[in-house]
């Protein structure tokens, strides 16, 4: 990578939605191969960061940066190229069986009318394979467990072979296991070289800050609609910080 | 792969259905000599000179209509299920934006129009039909606001319904000052294709077949769409634009399948559904093999109903019907619709 590459990021970036700010004065620089997590409390604006980060909600003021490009210059082919986003929950209008599902991943990279080719459903499998759920892949996504269809979210973004992947709250609704388990992946996916020969980015919305203590490299603290700690894990986990946040006393906060 | 040897096969099987069913009448005739009329009409000859009279009951009296149940069918299957995909609904049919009220109520102030003249008997019902339904569409895009940025999926659904009904309405008043023409009404809205002739065919294929091919080419934004919207915007499609042009193209197609042979219903909502059931529900997969599905039970049902003399509409819904049931018992079982 050249210097002066930037992967990710926004410049006094500030987000509108239905004509109230949600988002004010994010500047951030995401590096390839980083672990980022977003916490922050409940409608601090953390989705809505996420959204905007990639390019599906318009900037109100400043921009942001993918791939050295404002984003607002970039097709939704190119950005869906760049940046996968796994939702934080899929309801499926037909029964749709894992494999099937997994190959919608492989959409931006399609040519012409017909549907997944052989080496769609070949990259599909390597990313079912690479989560762990191949003895998934004849399942209905829908009668899936929790955790199993997270697992399969997470191949669905994989599939789409992006140098970034976005989570957002993949741990929602899982047991302890299950949080650790997504947790574990999430960093192992994270050493994999992507098809733009860097390490894959991760950048996810987590609550659990035990986990992101111990699985990432660096956190993006939201509050009232700005981020107001970003760095290492142990120089934003603060107590004066996790207590600003959530509104809680130092005393509580040192709990966590 | 498995779809496209499907295709192979349905296409092979609607050819042979096609040739049996032209040779099924009042005259009967034998595949051989069905074959050998349609190669005369291209100059071709094949075994024994056909007759005239076998000729003109072949090229003039069955082959418009054989060629209409194919085309009808395969634009009613392909539009039902390029809304359920882009509707995300499973309940969705060819008719969801209020197309079957408006055609039908177009149709029927036709029926009570005191003109006559050539223009007219070629096709002024089916005229009047194809503009009720698009402008039904028309009604509920306005309302709905698609296309705005704003609109709901759910509330498509709802005002397609509302505009249906208000619409359905309006008809059954028309039906009770129609007179004589009640007939003519009631017979569109159990669907036919008694009235298919070469140029009317010809109007109704044209927009039919070239609305359901372009459907087919956009399978790639139709399958986003099964993800839902915001998934469809990260794995790079336009949501607003390929929406808007989705309705429009499949509304289309419904109007002129509505114009040629009027409310024939349940082919547009069972093919797609058991098309999944055997290829999965990516539409790039499903759009082509129910178009062939789509032809292929039009044109055994509208061969039943000419046999034993019931508008075609009812046997789809005879056929339908079961079938619709059907997969709802093996939705308990495990397939779930």
């Amino acid at each position: 990578m050249s210097a002066g590459y930037e992967l990710l990021g926004a410049r006094g970036l500030a987000v509108d939605l239905n004509g109230t700010r949600i988002l004010h004065d994010i500047t951030l620089a995401i590096e390839p191969g980083e672990r980022v997590a977003i916490v922050g409390p409940n409608g601090a604006g953390k989705t809505t960061l996420m959204r905007a980060l990639s390019g599906a909600l318009p900037a109100a003021a400043g921009e942001v940066i993918l791939c050295s490009e404002p984003i607002q210059n970039l097709s939704r082919e190119t950005i869906a190229h760049s940046i996968a986003v796994v939702g934080a929950g899929i309801s499926l209008p037909f029964a749709t069986r894992v494999d099937d599902l997994v190959a919608l991943g492989r959409i931006p990279h399609g040519r012409g009318p017909s549907g997944a080719s052989a080496h769609d459903r070949e990259r599909a499998a390597a990313a079912i394979e690479r989560v762990g759920a191949a003895h998934l892949v004849h399942r209905d996504v829908r009668t899936l467990s929790a955790g199993e269809r997270q697992l399969v979210l997470i191949a669905l973004g994989l599939a789409q072979e992006t140098p970034i992947l976005a989570l957002d709250e993949p741990t929602a609704h899982l047991d302890l296991r299950h949080r650790m388990e997504i947790a574990d992946l999430l960093t192992s996916l994270a050493g994999d070289e992507t098809i733009m020969k860097t390490k894959r980015t991760i950048v996810a919305i987590f609550h659990e800050l035990d986990l992101v203590r111990e699985h990432f490299t660096r956190v993006l603290l939201v509050a009232n609609g700005t981020i107001i700690g970003d760095g290492t894990p142990a120089s934003v986990l603060t107590p004066a910080l996790i207590s600003a946040a959530w509104g809680i006393s130092p005393e509580r906060a040192a709990r966590f | 792969m498995r779809t496209r040897r499907l295709a192979i096969g349905g296409t092979l099987l609607l050819v042979i259905v096609a040739v049996t069913a032209i040779g099924i009448g009042a005259v009967a005739l034998t595949p051989g000599e069905v074959i050998a009329a349609i190669a005369q009409q291209f100059g071709i000859s094949v075994g024994s000179p056909v007759s005239a009279s076998t000729s003109s009951i072949v090229i003039e009296l069955r082959a418009p209509r054989i060629l209409a149940a194919i085309v009808v069918g395969a634009a009613l299957a392909v539009a039902g299920g390029a809304f359920q995909s882009l509707l995300r609904n499973p309940l969705a049919d060819p008719y969801v934006l209020g197309t079957s009220s408006g055609a039908a109520l177009g149709a029927a102030l036709a029926f009570l129009v005191p003109i006559s003249g050539a223009a007219w008997e070629l096709g002024g019902v089916q005229l009047a039909a194809f503009v009720g339904a698009l402008l039904s569409v028309a009604l509920v895009w306005r309302i709905a606001g698609i296309g705005s940025g704003e609109e709901r999926i759910a509330s498509v659904l709802l005002v397609g319904y509302a505009v249906a009904s208000l619409l359905a309405a309006a008809l059954s008043l028309v039906m009770l000052t129609s007179g004589a023409n009640l007939r003519a009404i009631f017979g569109f809205l159990l669907g036919g294709l008694d009235g298919a002739s070469w140029p009317r065919l010809a109007a109704a294929a044209i927009p039919a077949v070239a609305a359901s091919l372009a459907l087919a080419l956009r399978g790639r934004p139709l399958a986003a769409f099964l993800l839902g919207d915001e998934a469809a915007t990260h794995l790079g499609v336009n949501v607003q634009r390929e929406r808007k042009i989705a309705i429009a193209l499949a509304s289309l197609a419904t109007g002129a399948a509505v114009a040629l042979a009027g409310l024939v219903g349940f082919v547009g909502l069972v093919v797609p559904h058991l098309v999944r059931l055997m290829v999965g529900p990516d539409p790039r997969a499903v759009l082509p093999l129910s178009a062939i599905g789509g032809a292929l039970l039009l044109l055994i049902a509208d061969t039943l109903a000419r046999t034993i003399g019931v508008p075609v509409g009812v046997i789809t819904a005879l056929i339908g019907a079961p079938f619709l049931l059907w997969l709802l018992q093996r939705a308990r079982a495990g397939y779930a619709l």
